[in-house]
Parts: structure tokens; C-alpha cells; sequence
């Protein structure tokens, strides 16, 4: 299926065609975060995330842990699986979890990267990465990624969060205690508030 | 009308604490505006003109006694002793300090009550048919739906960041009171042929800047299944509408893009995936959710009442009112009260402490303590004796809530215009008031009969503008306030946008534009029409020239 903006004639609206979009859907420069919250521990991070903008040549990739465009790994699949021990592949919010699904059984951890915390679509893809997909590796968010989303990224099949260096990653850790109950199943182990009461009359 | 349970009260009440913190971190400068500004939109919180705005979810329209006690509370100790009920049966308070918006919340909840979604990008408060439950045309109660797609909906982790603000609309009718063909995802009650209750589902209805009229995604949805098609709908907005122009993102926009009939198999490919999973509905949960909105307990009464009778002979202002403001209920001995918001002086849908709690009280001595409210922004008492109507009027008269306009031209809806919103570009409260005094003479508005008369400020089409018998829009010219009149639009189940009339019509004009095409209605009208059946007959011709017609 083609995106919206694909398939949409050309718009007569010149005040659209001039404007760029409102925010890029890729990281625009490699990312390091020293820690990460994972399965709702402080550890340190050793992963590199590389953008797509920094033309990265895998060939000069050290072996380590390392994320890459899913451009990237489509174009040097085999390359980056014998270099690269613990591989990510990032799936940035215009692309589609279809187009890496063969691909799951290939590699270690799917990054969802961040650009603007409202742009909702990752959550659609780390939901279907768990539900249809069955992805059991790591599922990492990044980018513009903070305290008061953590709750909902877990729930939709994010397991581990890189929050920006500034952020107050202990504090942060209560965002996934903030709710005790939930209306309906997700990616995560919740059931449907109606069945649950079905069980109860 | 449903109760919480334990769970109910533990989400809301987290809910209230979860939003103390963000705002004492903003408080405290650890979470800049920017990043506060969708979470407070997602509990409601807007920022206008003069001071924050609350909007207060009221599912599809139902309050009880209690509640609304509440709301008049709040308004009293956090606000302006008022408040302005919305076309999304919503309610609204417009000057309530930020720190004090959680103890307004914790408030609420005390009373099953929420702000939760009720602004933001995200999916807002289930609307429905204002006399769900007594209506005699209807086939189902919606509610015990709309309770069910409420409960899915709230704090859904996957649709909470989606392109544009999202709209759901159930009506279980033959006669459309919910308008669901001008909603995001519109559910309409049909019975297959071997009588099993599902959803004609329209998909891509909206108003707002580019009004579009729903299409048909599903001729028949069993009941079962309302979930997770809802869901499927949802996950193909949320990874493929436009996120890179706020005015592009409505599902609307995308539907008219991909075709209903690709939109069609993308939401059918995705439902393949999820169709008999966990969304699945069992019997038991309607069951379950239809015990709590069982009929009252009704008496069995004669139809009619002879001391009521006698007084509508006597008394011609009660005799007006009951004519406009009440309408036959399915019981015998019954009827619907409608209680208008429109008085004249008074913006659209305000209502004062004062008036909340005679409502309350009213409701509770005379309506088995419920309230609805409607999206033309008045309430309803749904179960009021006959017999008990001379008490009803009088004891709303006494709080000036028995103005006879309901369905008249004077009982418009209208946005909060340029006086409260930042986004307007013209009043809307003012040309309320014009029309008002334009047509002050009850007899010529009972002539003229049933008029939706709906006002927007600005192109936002908060005011509904678009499906107005009569719709008019605020627009900004060099400065100054002129209006956009259009003719013939409908939100019910003829859905049709309004044909413009020509250009806008300056200020001070207004009222006697709208004189005009009521007296070009009435030289044209055959039979009972309505106006926008003498609309739909003689088209926009006669009315655009009369009232450009040349003048000295």
C-alpha cells in the first residue's frame, strides 16, 4: 500500500507544496546516549545509533553494537552481519515494520527513533512487531523520548528507552508504576477490561 | 447510567495524580511548555485568550443529579460561577488557574467524572443521541456501546499520539440525532436479516475547514466485533494520515486520498490479523453493560393529565413551552423535557451555578435524577410524568430555563467566537444576540418552525456551520467581523453541506439576512416543509436573490 502523500493527486495548495514537512521522520545525526533504562533498569549504553544522513560506509564499521538505517541494512545485509555482533535496525516513522519483516530472525534489536514525541506512528510499529510479527529481541525507543511517554511505549512492546543525557533517568522510572490498572490488551500481558469482568460474574 | 468499578475509580484517580505531577514538574521548570502542552491538552486543558480553558468529558451527554452539583460546585470555588456546555455534550470552564486544575480533576473523580481526552490528538468523548433510551424511534440503546468504546479508548497506549484528534459517534435510531455521518468513525445501528444487532460503519466524516460527509466503509458490523475493527481503522490512521500539515490530518483527508475503497482493504487487511483475537466481544459483555442503563421505574400511567390539559388552554406561555420544549416519550404518561440554554442574552450552552443546581434538583424530583446533554448545547429531563409538567416549567421558569425556542431559529448553536478563542476571527455571541432581538416576536418564530440555526467563528467550524439549516461563519476582512451565510445543510440523516449563499454580509446586517431567507421559506413553502425541505426543492436561487437583491 502506497503512503497518503503517494497517492495524493498533486495538491493545488501552494501554501503545502512550499513548505517542507513539519519535522524529519530520521534521526538527523548519530546518536549516543551514555545510559538507557531497560526492562525498567539504569544501565550504562554502548550503542551507536547512525543516521542515514551521515553516509555511513559499513566497511568502516568497528565490530560492536551498532544500529543502522533499515536502508542501510537493506543494501548490506550480509556485510553488516558478519562485522557487527550485536546489530539494531532502526525503523523510522515513515517506514513500515512489513518491509523488515523478514529480516527479524537476522538481527538482535529493531530501534524506533524519535524526532518528535507526537508523531505516534512507532507505536503502531512496536505493536505489531510483538503482536504480528512475533519479534521477541530488543525494542528500543530513542530520540525525543522522555518520562512522561515511557508508560505507553512499554505497553505498545518497547523494552528498553534511551532518554536524552539531560533527563532525570531516576525520576523517570516511575512512569511505569503511575498506573495500577489498564482498559484494554496491548503488546504487553493486559486484557481486555471486559473479558477480565467476564471471569468475575 | 453505568457505575464504576474498582477499576474505573483506580484508573481515574491515578489519572489525577499522574497530571499533578507533570504540572508541579512544569511548575518547577523541570517540563518546558512545550513538552507540557499535549499532556495538559490530554487532560482537557487548553489555553485561551484570557486563562486556561477545562474541558470536562460528559460521555455521551449522561450526568446525573450528583454530577451536576459538582459541576456547579466547581464553577463556584475554581471559576466564574458558570459553565458552557459544548456540541460535544461536553462541558467547559473558562477561568480556572492551573494549580488548581488537579484538585479540580481529584474533584471530578469523586463523582465518576473525567477530563480525559477531551482535547489533543488523541481519541475523544463517545458522542450519542441525546434521548438514547426514550426515543420512539429507536432500535437499540447506544449507550451500553458507547460505554464499551469509551472504556477501550481511554489511555489506549498505541492511539495516543495519532495525527489529529479523533471522533466517534454511535446512534442506535432510525432518526439521526448524533449526526455520525459527520464524525470520524460514525456507527449506526442495523438488524441483518436474521434480526442480529450490528454497525453500518461511516468512516472519514468531518467538519472543520474541509467539511466532508462519512462514507461507508462497512455495510454490516456484528456487534461483536466493533473493537477491533474500530482498531483497525485507527492503526492504518495512525501509520499512514498526514502528519505534516495539522489542516491535512484528519482521517477525512486521508480516506479521500487512498479512496474508500483502498482505505477499504487496508483496514479489512489489517482487521484479518485481529478479527477473532482479543477484542472479540462476547454476549455476556453486552449483557453485562446493557444492566446499567435499564428503563426507569416507570409508571403505569394514562396518557394525559386533566389539570395540564386545562392549563395549556389557559395559560399561553405554558402552552408555548410545551409545545417547543417537550416532545412524546416512548411510555405512556410521559414526556421528554427539553431544557434550552438559549435564552436570550445569554451566550449558547452557558449555564450559572444557580441554574446547575435547580437542574439537579429538578432532575432529581421529577426525572428520575438524570440529566442529558445535547450537542445543540441544551439538556434534557428524558422521564418527566405529565402530570408533574406544570411543576417542571415553573420550577424552570423560576431560574429562567424555560425560554419556548427550542428547534426555532433562536436556538442556535454557537462557538465561543472571538470573545473566548484565540483561533476566531469574529464573534459569534454578538450575532447570537442580533438574531435574538431579530426575531423576538415568538408567534412569527413558531411560523416558521424547525430552523437549525449553527454559527461558527472562524473556519475551524466549532459551531457546526457547515450542516446549519442556516449556517453562518465569521470571517476576517481587512480587519473587520463579516459573515458567510449558508443555506440548506444537514447533520441528520439526509447529511448535506450548506450551499453558500454569496459573499459575506457585513456585521449589522446579519439578522436581517436571516429575516430574508425565513421570509423567502414562507412564501415558498408548500405543506409542513421545513426550511431545508423547500431548500432541497427550490435550491439556492431564490434565496441568494433575495437577500443580495438590490436595495436603495
Amino acid at each position: 500500500m502506497s503512503t497518503a502523500s503517494n497517492s495524493e493527486p498533486k495538491a493545488p495548495n501552494r501554501e503545502l507544496k512550499a513548505r517542507g514537512k513539519a519535522s524529519p521522520d530520521k534521526i538527523q545525526s548519530t546518536i549516543r546516549n551514555s545510559t538507557l533504562i531497560r526492562n525498567g533498569i539504569i544501565e550504562d549504553n554502548d550503542m551507536d545509533h547512525h543516521a542515514e544522513s551521515d553516509n555511513i560506509n559499513v566497511k568502516d564499521l568497528a565490530n560492536g553494537n551498532v544500529s543502522v538505517p533499515l536502508s542501510v541494512w537493506k543494501e548490506n545485509k550480509s556485510e553488516l552481519r558478519s562485522r557487527i555482533s550485536v546489530l539494531a535496525v532502526q525503523i523510522a516513522s515513515d517506514e513500515f515494520v512489513e518491509d523488515l519483516a523478514d529480516d527479524l530472525g537476522d538481527i538482535e534489536m529493531v530501534v524506533l527513533p524519535f524526532v518528535n514525541f507526537v508523531d505516534g506512528r512507532a507505536y503502531s510499529h512496536a505493536h505489531m512487531l510483538r503482536t504480528r510479527y512475533g519479534f521477541l529481541g530488543e525494542i528500543r525507543a530513542i530520540g525525543d523520548v522522555h518520562f512522561d511517554h515511557l508508560a505507553f511505549l512499554a505497553r505498545s512492546g518497547c523494552d528498553a528507552f534511551e532518554l536524552p543525557d539531560g533527563d532525570d533517568h531516576q525520576a523517570a522510572l516511575a512512569a511505569f508504576s503511575e498506573f495500577s490498572e489498564v482498559y484494554q490488551p496491548a503488546a504487553d500481558d493486559a486484557q481486555l477490561i471486559f473479558s477480565r469482568r467476564r471471569t468475575k460474574h | 447510567m453505568y457505575k464504576y468499578d474498582a477499576v474505573d475509580k483506580t484508573i481515574v484517580s491515578e489519572r489525577v495524580e499522574q497530571f499533578r505531577g507533570q504540572v508541579n514538574r512544569h511548575l518547577a521548570g523541570e517540563l518546558s511548555a512545550a513538552d507540557f502542552q499535549p499532556l495538559r491538552l490530554r487532560n482537557g486543558l487548553y489555553m485561551q485568550i484570557h486563562a486556561h480553558m477545562l474541558r470536562v468529558s460528559i460521555p455521551y451527554g449522561l450526568l446525573n443529579s450528583e454530577q451536576m452539583r459538582a459541576l456547579a460546585e466547581i464553577s463556584r470555588r475554581y471559576d466564574h460561577s458558570y459553565g458552557h456546555f459544548t456540541t460535544r455534550q461536553n462541558i467547559q470552564f473558562n477561568w480556572p488557574k492551573l494549580e488548581d486544575v488537579p484538585d479540580i480533576l481529584e474533584d471530578l473523580s469523586k463523582v465518576e467524572m473525567h477530563a480525559i481526552q477531551t482535547s489533543g490528538n488523541c481519541i475523544r468523548n463517545i458522542s450519542s443521541d441525546h434521548y438514547a433510551g426514550v426515543a420512539q424511534d429507536e432500535i437499540i440503546d447506544p449507550r451500553p456501546y458507547c460505554e464499551i468504546i469509551r472504556q477501550w479508548s481511554t489511555l489506549h497506549p498505541e492511539f495516543y499520539w495519532l495525527p489529529r484528534k479523533f471522533k466517534i459517534a454511535v446512534t442506535g435510531a432510525t432518526n439521526d440525532r448524533a449526526a455520525v455521518q459527520f464524525h470520524d468513525i460514525g456507527l449506526e445501528v442495523v438488524k441483518n436479516d436474521s434480526q442480529e444487532i450490528g454497525f453500518r460503519v461511516y468512516v472519514g466524516g468531518g467538519l472543520g475547514r474541509t467539511p466532508v460527509i462519512g462514507k461507508v466503509i462497512k455495510e454490516f458490523l456484528p456487534r461483536e466485533d466493533i473493537l477491533s475493527y474500530c482498531d483497525a481503522i485507527l492503526r492504518v490512521y495512525n501509520l499512514h494520515g498526514r502528519r505534516d500539515n495539522k489542516y491535512k490530518a484528519r482521517i477525512k483527508i486521508l480516506v479521500n486520498a487512498m479512496g474508500i475503497d483502498d482505505f477499504r482493504s487496508a483496514v479489512e487487511s489489517d482487521w484479518a490479523h485481529s478479527k477473532d483475537g482479543e477484542l472479540k466481544l462476547h454476549d455476556m459483555d453486552f449483557q453485562t453493560m446493557q444492566a446499567f442503563f435499564p428503563a426507569p421505574a416507570y409508571e403505569e400511567l394514562e396518557a394525559g393529565d386533566a389539570r395540564v390539559n386545562k392549563w395549556l388552554d389557559l395559560d399561553t406561555q405554558f402552552s408555548a413551552w410545551y409545545r417547543n420544549n417537550t416532545k412524546s416519550h416512548k411510555k405512556t404518561g410521559y414526556r421528554i423535557v427539553d431544557i434550552s440554554l438559549k435564552e436570550h442574552g445569554v451566550a449558547p450552552g452557558d449555564a450559572s451555578d444557580t441554574q446547575m443546581d435547580a437542574i439537579a434538583d429538578i432532575a432529581a424530583d421529577y426525572s428520575f435524577g438524570e440529566i442529558r446533554v445535547t450537542h445543540e448545547q441544551n439538556l434534557v429531563l428524558a422521564d418527566v410524568r405529565e402530570s408533574d409538567l406544570l411543576e417542571v416549567w415553573k420550577a424552570l421558569d423560576a431560574v429562567r430555563l424555560a425560554t419556548p425556542n427550542i428547534g426555532s431559529v433562536n436556538d442556535m448553536i454557537c462557538c465561543p467566537g472571538l470573545d473566548f478563542c484565540s483561533l476566531a476571527n469574529a464573534s459569534s455571541l454578538s450575532i447570537a444576540k442580533q438574531i435574538n432581538e431579530t426575531f423576538s416576536d415568538y408567534q412569527e418564530l413558531y411560523d416558521v418552525g424547525e430552523v437549525k440555526l449553527k454559527m461558527s467563528g472562524c473556519m475551524n467550524a466549532c459551531g457546526h456551520h457547515h450542516v446549519g439549516h442556516i449556517g453562518i461563519l465569521g470571517v476576517d476582512k481587512k480587519g473587520e467581523e463579516w459573515y458567510q451565510l449558508t443555506v440548506g445543510g444537514d447533520a441528520a440523516n439526509k447529511a448535506a453541506l450548506g450551499a453558500r449563499l454569496g459573499p459575506a454580509i457585513a456585521k449589522d446586517n446579519v439578522g436581517a439576512a436571516v429575516a430574508d431567507i425565513l421570509n423567502v421559506y414562507r412564501d415558498r413553502r408548500t405543506g409542513d416543509e421545513r426550511l431545508v425541505d423547500t431548500f432541497r426543492r427550490v435550491g439556492v436561487e431564490p434565496f441568494k436573490e433575495h437577500v443580495y437583491r438590490e436595495t436603495d
